[in-house]
């Protein structure tokens, strides 16, 4: 069992939805960077990694970072650079890039270099998550959304081959063509660190991942946990699909956590910094305003689907109740109890052996975060660490998961 | 595929047929609407009246306008409901080679091309590369011409669809008149989702094209365009955002032979905001 610290180290300092919404379509790709304030975002880069470093103190597996660009939802246009940071801040825990966008890199042994001087920098600590990119990095960088996902896949095996094949070999793909692949340095982790792809539920990126034996980090922080579940039990189905022993960890759930004194108490410090973030800081490609998403990027019947799913979620009826209409879309933000006898529910249940904790999010300050970390971390972690590997240990090896 | 045999006797008489065929256009087959008699004309659809194109529907106004005097094939575009895939189209040349091969199957040796938005610029890219095949030409609004110090608005980010509130932005960036008919008629707010399939299906296969080459504006053309001598009717609407005034100076001032036709309170989306400039069109080419 995995329990890893995510950070998106998001620009706290924007407008609430209501009044963001008002003046600005999304806070990405056009959202103007004289909105960012180098001194503090100065600042924030510290204590946001000192938010992460915290993982490994308080017992954490991992910590996790990730790329985007051109927007206020995450700073972390080159999350190698923060990885590199967090190799020489941190001994212990594993060091999970999520991902670099391989089509945004030309040509892509880039990230194979990069990521290998991040394992052998960390002594094999690193988690090679690759990714397609977001919709609005598109956008952001000009590249061409039609062909996103084919050049993704051959940028994938290109990476794969520059790790484990001895130079120097030409790779003559459709996308790449490269005489001379030999790159110095080589990963320390043989044959290469282990691979994640985090998605939004794809069926051809889950099924991808299974055939591959990668890791699939489900990215569930904007809908209802049913929409996860479903996406898990698909990942189930793909492996038994590819004939391959069930590893629950690499199926992980990417969510929001937040643990307070009591239920009431958290939902009350979380509320407005969660609204925040999937109203302000997801304003692109969440939400009632611009969606950066380019055509070709997904098939045109997902995206249709995708619109639908979208605009019932934004505008359908809330709970009045102000629990329920947090744990509607979030629903592991409670007391240590409740999150503690939720969690242990989900991944028994859907057999997660890798949960991506968003302890941070949105306007969450520091001092919130760090009291929330800490509940989570020494009451929640350990008892459900505890009863899920007793649970994973009891299942016949390599089981198809529920619902296959 | 039902063969179609040209037919050179000039006006047709009485009402306008249409029907919807498949042609063979090398590997691929078309969809391509029929309509009108005539001498044969060639109409490539734009970003917005791409309808005219759907298997199964009526021509637009101005596509029937054109078929009181010509014999029209308006085919889908690649990428379009009814297109070629794209999958095997990687620049301008295979798109070249994809319109010589349906031109093929058509039967058709030389025809008079008309070509909208996205059309116009392949209609001058087929009359630059295969002059042989291209008696007249009318670009109507063409996208593909890149002038230095000539801004447009981002195309793409201004037709990225939206969470809530519709296509308000699209019918801005495409219509002269964003509220009236012909621009809620194609980008409703509600719009159905089988016609989002569509108009979402059509925006890819257009990105694959126009968002390499930024605007759907290709770096070369401006250098090339001298070789384009066959007589070019140039129409752009005044209100185009997209092909401005200065744009379309510059594509006459390259063409060899141009003319130039300027429509007042009409957007890029020409062919909708305009439909009775069929006929100004038709005379042109019948000249």
């Amino acid at each position: 069992m995995n329990f890893f610290s995510f950070h998106l180290m998001p620009w706290p300092y924007l407008a609430p939805p209501r009044r963001f919404l008002a003046e600005h379509e999304a806070a990405w790709v056009t959202l103007s960077n004289e909105e960012y304030d180098p001194v503090r975002g100065r600042e924030l880069y510290e204590r946001y990694l000192g938010e992460l470093v915290m993982a490994e103190e308080l017992g954490l597996d991992g910590v996790v970072v990730n790329e985007h660009h051109q927007n206020a939802y995450g700073l972390m246009p080159s999350p190698n650079l923060m990885a590199a940071a967090l190799t020489q801040r941190t001994e212990r825990v594993r060091i999970c890039v999520l991902g670099n966008a391989l089509p945004l890199y030309n040509p892509p042994t880039r990230v194979a270099e990069e990521m290998a001087m991040l394992d052998v920098l960390s002594g094999g600590r690193l988690i090679a998550g690759l990714v397609v990119g977001g919709g609005p990095e598109y956008y952001s960088y000009n590249v061409d959304p039609t062909e996103a996902r084919p050049r993704f896949r051959e940028a994938v095996e290109l990476v794969l081959q520059a790790w484990t094949r001895p130079g120097p070999f030409a790779f003559d793909g459709e996308y790449y063509q490269l005489p001379y692949v030999n790159p110095w340095p080589r990963p320390l982790q043989q044959p290469h660190p282990p691979v994640w792809i985090p998605g939004l539920g794809s069926p051809s990126t889950i099924s991808y991942c299974a055939e591959r034996g990668f890791g699939y980090m489900g990215v569930a922080y904007y809908a209802p946990p049913e929409t996860f579940a479903r996406q898990a039990v698909a990942y189930h189905q793909a492996v038994a699909a590819a004939g391959r022993p069930y590893d629950p960890e690499l199926l992980g759930w990417l969510t929001t956590v937040y643990v307070a004194e009591s239920d009431e108490q958290a939902v009350e410090e979380a509320a407005p910094h969660l609204a925040y973030f999937q109203g302000t800081l997801a304003a692109g490609f969440v939400g009632v305003g611009k969606v950066w998403m380019p055509p070709g990027y997904i098939d045109p019947p997902a995206l249709v689907q995708f619109l639908s799913d979208l605009r019932s979620m934004v505008g359908g009826a809330r709970p009045s109740d102000p629990k329920q209409a947090v744990w509607h879309r979030s629903p592991l933000i409670g007391s240590a109890a409740t999150v503690r006898e939720r969690l242990l529910a989900y991944v028994s249940e859907l057999r997660i052996g890798t949960v991506l904790a968003l302890l941070q999010f949105g306007s969450l300050p520091a001092a919130l975060t760090a009291k929330s970390a800490r509940l989570y971390a020494e009451e929640v972690v350990p008892y459900v660490r505890e009863a899920a590997e007793k649970h994973f240990a009891s299942l016949p090896t390599g089981s198809p998961g529920p619902g296959s | 595929m039902t063969k179609i045999e040209p037919r050179v006797d000039g006006r047709a008489a009485g009402e306008v047929t249409a029907r919807t065929i498949e042609v063979a256009a090398g590997p691929s087959a078309v969809a391509v609407l029929r309509v009108g008699a005539g001498r044969p004309l060639l109409y490539l659809h734009g970003l917005c009246d791409v309808h005219s194109a759907w298997p199964g529907s009526e021509p637009t106004p101005f596509v029937a306008g054109l078929a009181e005097r010509f014999d029209v094939a308006a085919p889908a575009l690649p990428g379009y409901s009814g297109g070629a895939p794209v999958s095997a189209l990687h620049d301008m040349e295979d798109y070249v080679f994809h319109l010589t091969d349906l031109l093929g199957g058509l039967g058709w040796e030389q025809v008079d091309v008309v070509g909208h938005s996205l059309g116009g610029w392949l209609a001058a890219e087929l009359a630059l590369r295969r002059p042989e095949r291209v008696a007249r030409l009318a670009l109507l609004s063409p996208l593909g011409l890149h002038v230095a110090g000539v801004e447009v608005p981002p195309v793409f980010g201004a037709l990225a669809p939206r969470g809530i509130g519709g296509f308000g932005e699209s019918r801005r960036l495409l219509f002269a008149d964003a509220e009236g008919e012909a621009a809620l008629r194609v980008l409703p707010d509600g719009m159905a989702e089988a016609d989002q399939l569509r108009w979402f299906t059509g925006l890819a296969g257009a990105a694959r094209l126009g968002w390499k080459a930024p605007h759907f504006q290709s770096r070369r053309l401006a250098e090339r365009l001298h070789r384009i001598t066959v007589p070019t009717l140039l129409v752009v609407g005044e209100q185009d955002v997209l092909v401005p005034e200065t744009a379309a100076r510059a594509w006459v001032e390259g063409l060899a032979a141009a003319d130039l036709f300027e429509v007042p309170d009409a957007g890029h989306c020409l062919t909708l905001e305009w439909p009775e400039g069929a006929s100004e069109v038709a005379a042109y080419l019948w000249r």
